[in-house]
């Protein structure tokens, strides 16, 4: 007894400095488990206000590119016709076409981005739109010129969006013109690279084809613009080919997304869930 | 001395602010951060006890963390920055040389912080960028960010410190 007391006299020092290490690692590890998104901080109140009021001064900076960004949009929803409705806010309608009945699959909420991060590890951006605005988890977020993130964390007024510069980011991509899909991820080696993978070897791909999502998950449409291949990599060893693939998406300067809500995924969850336990 | 405490509160919350609002935000190159918060912890009194350099380095750590979202990483890296502080110290001071107050560019000279901030940085943002990527960068990338970072959070410190320290001694001379 006389010995443990000596000891933790003489090293106490060290165990305090332990202890306070060991809750620094449990913030850091109880944090990622939640998709390494938040946990008391950041999307709540206080932190949200700080990031809003800091957008708001600077935004003052970027007014000139968001209009013609605004603009261009504008310009191009005019120019869809019919598609154009799915961009009307939340709502859902039905559109009689003399070929064909249209019903809406997604709805789309526009939001603000109040905090971007681009060099870290896991990225993350928050946007000015939560729940009580009708924004949940598991939405896509795209901005006018490509995929951006999906939505990993919702307060009422505020939410946090995995960016695609994100090591934790995986989404389903095809290769516009020949259909062969795969999976599409961060490596982490620059802000507008990222790699397309299990794309079979004998599908030609050429520079600068187009790569955009191929509408297997509930997150994004078919065919939202992702990026365009910069090199391909055929090993010998392997029977898929190594795609690196230039973001479209400016994602060091984003202003204004998109929220998509897929508006049966519910349904599509319960499908889920409902034929992993038949095969079970 | 009694003017010590509110000038180190001063610099915890311009610290503070300058780091959220200032140097997280200019983004040169995705393998360039900038960090210049440590200097809160770097500049206290020499006759700070070790556990409250501890404690304040984890309030600072952890202000950092709320701010950029990064909960527990930078705290972690400053309570270890607070614990080898006193032995930094030791190791680049000559024998027999006794210090004053607080660590002061123009009393300790130029060299001295450059070393003592060189070899500080090098392990807390060692420290942090290993928590950050975990397995996730090669070691090579990993290396070249510990390199450019704390070259670039080095030099943001120093002029941070000449801008904010007033040199007493030509003031005294002057006189």
């Amino acid at each position: 007894m006389q010995n443990l007391i000596r000891f933790l006299l003489r090293y106490w020092l060290f165990i305090f400095f332990l202890l306070i290490e060991s809750f620094c690692f449990y913030l850091i590890y109880s944090n990622s488990r939640f998709h390494e998104a938040i946990l008391f901080n950041k999307a709540n109140k206080v932190t949200g206000d700080f990031n809003a009021a800091y957008t708001s001064t600077t935004e003052y900076l970027s007014l000139g590119k968001a209009n013609d960004s605004l603009a261009r949009e504008n310009a191009v929803l005019r120019a869809r016709g019919i598609d154009a409705m799915a961009f009307i806010e939340n709502q859902k309608r039905t559109a009689e076409d003399t070929l064909a009945k249209v019903v809406q699959t997604y709805s789309y909420f526009s939001a603000k981005v109040i905090k971007n991060s681009i060099n870290q590890a896991s990225n993350f951006i928050y946007l000015n739109k939560g729940s009580a605005s009708g924004i949940t988890t598991q939405m896509g977020v795209i901005c006018e010129k490509g995929i951006v993130g999906q939505v990993v964390k919702v307060t009422e007024n505020y939410s946090a969006v995995m960016s695609v510069l994100n090591k934790n980011f995986r989404v389903s991509a095809k290769m516009k013109n020949s259909d062969y899909f795969g999976q599409l991820f961060w490596t982490g080696s620059s802000i507008d690279q990222v790699k397309l993978e299990e794309i079979p070897k004998h599908v030609l791909v050429q520079i600068g084809d187009t790569v955009v999502t191929s509408g297997y998950s509930i997150l994004f449409p078919e065919n939202i613009m992702i990026g365009r291949v910069t090199k391909v990599h055929a090993q010998p060893e392997k029977n898929f080919l190594e795609i690196d693939v230039k973001l479209s998406a400016p994602m060091a300067n984003l202003n204004y997304v998109y929220v998509i809500d897929h508006l049966y995924k519910n349904e599509i969850m319960e499908l889920d869930s409902l034929t992993s336990k038949t095969v079970k | 001395m009694t003017s010590l405490i509110p000038i180190n509160l001063l610099r915890l919350v311009v610290l503070i602010f300058s780091q959220a609002l200032f140097f997280s935000n200019i983004h040169i190159h995705p393998m360039i951060d900038i960090y210049i918060y440590p200097v809160f912890i770097l500049l206290l009194p020499f006759q700070v006890p070790r556990w409250v350099l501890m404690i304040l380095g984890f309030a600072i750590g952890i202000s950092i963390d709320m701010l950029l979202g990064t909960l527990g990483m930078h705290a972690a890296v400053s309570v270890l920055l607070a614990y080898i502080r006193p032995m930094l110290i030791n190791v680049i001071t000559p024998k027999g040389t006794e210090f004053e107050l607080s660590p002061n560019i123009y009393i300790q000279g130029s060299g001295w912080f450059l070393i003592y901030f060189l070899l500080a940085y090098t392990i807390s943002l060692g420290a942090y960028f290993m928590i950050e990527a975990g397995t996730f960068y090669n070691l090579f990338w990993l290396l070249i960010k510990i390199i450019t970072s704390v070259s670039f959070s080095v030099i943001s410190s120093l002029i941070f410190i000449y801008l904010f320290t007033a040199d007493k001694r030509r003031r005294h001379a002057g006189r």
